[in-house]
């Protein structure tokens, strides 16, 4: 187990690294942030001037390395928008992003939990046909279209619910609903199918003829078994989650981390861009790194297997 | 010098009495006007001083809508005069909201939110200096019909081709006892001009040498060389009290001189603002502004018919029946300060031959692209000039280029050119104001003439990299300027030879440009920069568009003296009666 947990370690390091790699470059192919933020018409002389006073002057791989020596402290640079520091930046705004992922999770799994159990359970019905219909158009639905769907009808029209922004519970429900119904659907298709797939299985079928009740063996032997990969897809989900973030929020309103790296992006505020990519790959290396810790739970195989 | 004008005095008496008795239409007194010569700050003092109710919105002159350098919006068209700025005499300004002190709230509602508080780092006009401008004062201001008043300056005049002098009212303090006087003046001007504070603005006072405490109310700028925007510059410097600036960030802090208090501004969502309990300027209308971020269009719609928002900027033009239809709100667009062109790269073949940019402009058809992206927005084409009627040096006698693709054709032949050409035409991606899908009209109509036309979209940081930096930019772009002072010469530098921004080497051009800088004379600036767009009409530097609209909406209870010019300031607003 030990060993097996280093190893993870290493790869999730190495992801990381990679993903900040990658970011760090492919920002530095997209334009320049001295031109973006200063007003038309200034003078070359000045905006060289600007450029150095942010070091974007010194050769690409020296500000590599030293973004990295200061990353490996905590030091993401100060917001070029904002003046402020970057990395507080983004950790202000997680709290409000995580809000939105955390309960659109909880409620996908409500959602597509209930409708995958409950599409196996009455099996060629017409509820099946209803589950599963719904989870087709929601995993087809794009999240920028659903939402102002659900604006137009919920805000505009009907005016029970606000039509974006933050405040009580009910600035709540739009948002979360909207980013919920993709993963609800995905988590609903793979959790029918793989209950049906472990349906015809030797152990069930010697549950059943122990003589305990369709419930006790979808819910005890079934679903078990059933949520491996479930619990898989959960972990993809998460990161989804947050990456719906970005549009959900825009559509929204939502003063979350999705909206501040959109609007990094489009400033070319760099700091920021790259505090945002570290604090977001390494959440999600780590939700995979839970995940993956979650097997072993669920199925002991895994642990042993693990340890050779 | 003083660049005030009373209305009646440049007027012809005749048309100001048909103007005030009703007897034209705001659309030509303003075409009237022109033709008669006057300025537009006289045009616009007359309407004011008529007033009315029409809400024909889109009648006057000019406006804008995506930033600046930076972003987005703003608007226009001064309805009835009444503006509530702070200015202490705004002589044309009329009635203001009844009652007494200021009362209710009104919620704002734009695509972007603010950059930052600190206004000398940031030239952000819709969002931020917008913002800026109710917590902080200017010296002098311009109001919504675009004419320059006091506001801490109580007069100025240029003493000589190379010096302006500012006389300072000398009862202002910040709210934290700081008395503001012309050693405060100085401060803010070194402040921007220091390099360690690397202001983003310092390019506004490249000509300014020094600035100058004469005595306490009294401020001297002296200018390397004849600086005659620098009143119109002024209208946009805010000033900061030093001794808080130097203990606060104000970049997220506020405290100034304005008639509104910072309450509170979380990023990305809103920002508050109260009115002072005490201003020394013309009261307010509303009691609290709220400032959203609203990205989307289609949620600002939603948003102010659910009775969210009072006030939208940026309205997309599909949504105007729907807000019309409501009963509850009104959407409006007139014609930005903003000017929409194909910059072309005259450095090139075959465009360095006038004949084939004269071709393009030939060939592109403004009425149509007007009508099937900006329909009943009254888009109308650029008359043969990059500069719009509320720019100081508008050239009035010009005319738009006309459609004429067999006119087009022939000057291609004429010019050598083959049919079926490769030409590349660049646009920046999601920036401009349906700039990509104008960017393709205008291919297909220059494919009808024989060029063989590839669209390239970039984002718009690698557009400038392009444009700017490598000098590299495609020999077709479409870009949009705007320039905040509305002085001739700042958008007409652009395409100076020389120039960073320029691909159109005309040295003609260039000589007329040097010429006008070197006066502060308006009947001479103003002459010169008529030959100068006349020029560039019949060489043709660029195909010249129409100024892009700007689009806003309103509830109904809400009365907002729109403006060509980007400001979005809730002291322009009022409640009905």
């Amino acid at each position: 187990m030990k060993g097996y947990l280093l190893v993870r370690l290493l790869e999730s390091i190495v992801t990381i690294w990679g993903v900040l790699t990658i970011m760090f470059f492919s920002l530095r192919l997209t334009g320049d942030p001295a031109l973006v933020m200063l007003p038309i018409g200034t003078p070359p002389e000045q905006v060289e001037e600007f450029r150095r006073a942010l070091g974007f002057d010194r050769p690409v791989i020296i500000q590599y390395f030293d973004f990295f020596g200061r990353a490996l402290r905590g030091d993401f640079g100060t917001s070029i928008r904002f003046d402020e520091p970057a990395l507080s930046l983004v950790l202000e705004r997680l709290p409000r992003t995580a809000e939105l992922a955390l309960l659109a999770m909880v409620v996908a799994i409500l959602l597509g939990g209930f409708a995958g159990i409950i599409a196996t359970i009455k099996q060629n019905s017409v509820v099946e046909l209803l589950a599963m219909g719904a989870a087709l158009f929601g995993q087809a639905t794009p999240v920028f279209w659903l939402g102002i769907m659900l604006i137009l009808l919920f805000a505009a029209r009907l005016q029970w619910l606000p039509s974006g922004g933050t405040g009580g519970v009910s600035h709540l429900i739009l948002p979360v609903f909207t980013l919920a119904v993709f993963s609800s659907a995905s988590i609903a298709r793979l959790l029918r199918s793989s209950l049906l797939e472990i349906q015809g299985n030797d152990y069930v079928r010697t549950a059943h003829a122990k003589g305990l009740s369709s419930r006790k063996v979808l819910f005890t032997h079934q679903l078990r078994n059933a949520l491996i990969p479930v619990v898989t897809v959960i972990g993809i989900q998460t990161g989804h989650l947050l990456g719906g973030a970005v549009i959900t929020e825009t559509i929204f309103s939502w003063p979350g981390a999705g909206r501040l790296i959109v609007q990094a992006i489009q400033n070319r505020d760099f700091p920021v861009v790259q505090a945002a990519a570290a604090v977001f790959a390494t959440t999600i290396v780590l939700i995979n790194f839970l995940v993956d810790l979650t097997y072993s739970v669920l199925d002991p195989r895994i642990r042993i297997s693990g340890d050779n | 010098m003083r660049r005030k004008i009373d209305v009646r005095n440049v007027i012809p008496e005749d048309l100001y009495r048909d103007a005030l008795s009703g007897k034209i239409s705001r659309r030509s007194l303003i075409r009237r006007g022109t033709v008669l010569g006057l300025s537009l700050p006289g045009i616009a003092g007359l309407l004011a001083a008529c007033g009315g109710d029409d809400d024909d919105s889109e009648a006057t002159t000019s406006s804008d809508l995506t930033g600046g350098s930076t972003a987005t919006v703003a608007a226009t068209a001064t309805e009835s005069a009444g503006s509530a700025s702070p200015a202490s005499s705004t002589e044309t300004s009329g009635s203001q909201t009844g009652g007494s002190g200021p009362s209710g709230s009104v919620t704002i509602a734009q695509g972007n939110d603010l950059d930052t508080l600190d206004p000398h780092q940031t030239a952000t006009t819709n969002t931020d200096q917008s913002v800026i401008s109710h917590l902080y004062t200017s010296l002098i201001i311009r109001n919504p019909d675009l004419e320059l008043v006091p506001a801490l300056a109580e007069t100025w005049e240029a003493t000589s081709d190379t010096t302006w002098e500012f006389k300072l009212r000398d009862d202002i303090e910040f709210p934290n006892g700081e008395k503001l006087d012309a050693n405060t003046v100085k401060w803010n001007v070194d402040r921007v001009l220091n390099p360690d504070t690397n202001a983003r603005i310092r390019s506004w006072f490249n000509l300014v040498d020094e600035c100058r405490a004469v005595d306490d109310t009294t401020v001297e700028f002296v200018t390397s060389e004849p600086y005659p925007a620098l009143a119109d510059q002024l209208s946009m410097f805010f000033l900061l009290a030093p001794e808080w600036a130097a203990e606060h960030n104000p970049a997220s802090e506020a405290m100034g001189t304005g008639p509104y208090e910072l309450v509170e501004w979380i990023k990305d969502d809103h920002l508050t603002i109260k009115a002072k309990a005490e201003y020394w300027g013309d009261p307010v209308s509303f009691e609290t502004v709220t400032f959203r971020a609203v990205p989307e269009a289609s949620s600002r719609v939603s948003g102010l018919l659910a009775g969210d928002f009072q006030v939208l900027t940026t309205v997309p033009p599909d949504d105007f029946p729907r807000i019309n239809d409501s009963g509850d709100a009104t959407a409006g667009s007139l014609a930005s300060t903003r000017t929409a062109m194909v910059n072309i790269n005259c450095e090139v073949a075959p465009f360095d031959d006038p004949k084939v940019r004269q071709a393009l402009n030939y060939a592109v058809n403004k009425e149509a692209i007007a009508e099937a992206l900006f329909s009943g927005l009254n888009v109308e084409p650029s008359q043969g000039q990059i500069l719009t009627p509320a720019y100081f040096g508008f050239n009035p006698d010009l005319e738009p280029y006309p459609y004429d693709p067999d006119m087009a054709r022939q000057l291609l032949e004429e010019a050598g050119v083959q049919d079926g050409t490769e030409v590349e035409f660049t646009v920046p991606i999601g920036r401009y104001l349906l700039g990509q899908e104008i960017t393709q009209v205008i291919a297909g109509q220059l494919q009808e003439v024989g060029f063989n036309v590839t669209i390239t979209e970039i984002p718009f940081s690698v557009f400038l990299d392009k444009l700017i930096t490598e000098h590299s930019m495609s020999p077709l772009a479409y870009i949009t300027y705007a320039w905040p002072t509305l002085d001739a010469d700042g958008l007409l530098s652009l395409l100076q030879k020389g120039n960073q921004y320029s691909y159109w080497p005309n040295q003609e051009y260039s000589d007329l440009l040097d010429e006008a800088r070197s006066t502060t004379d308006p009947d001479t600036r103003r002459d010169l920069y008529a030959q100068a767009t006349a020029i560039m009409r019949e060489d043709a530097g660029v195909i010249f568009l129409f100024p892009q609209p700007f689009t806003y909406a309103t509830v109904n209870s809400i009365e907002w003296d729109v403006r060509p010019d980007d400001w979005v300031r809730a002291f322009e607003m009022r409640q009905k009666e």
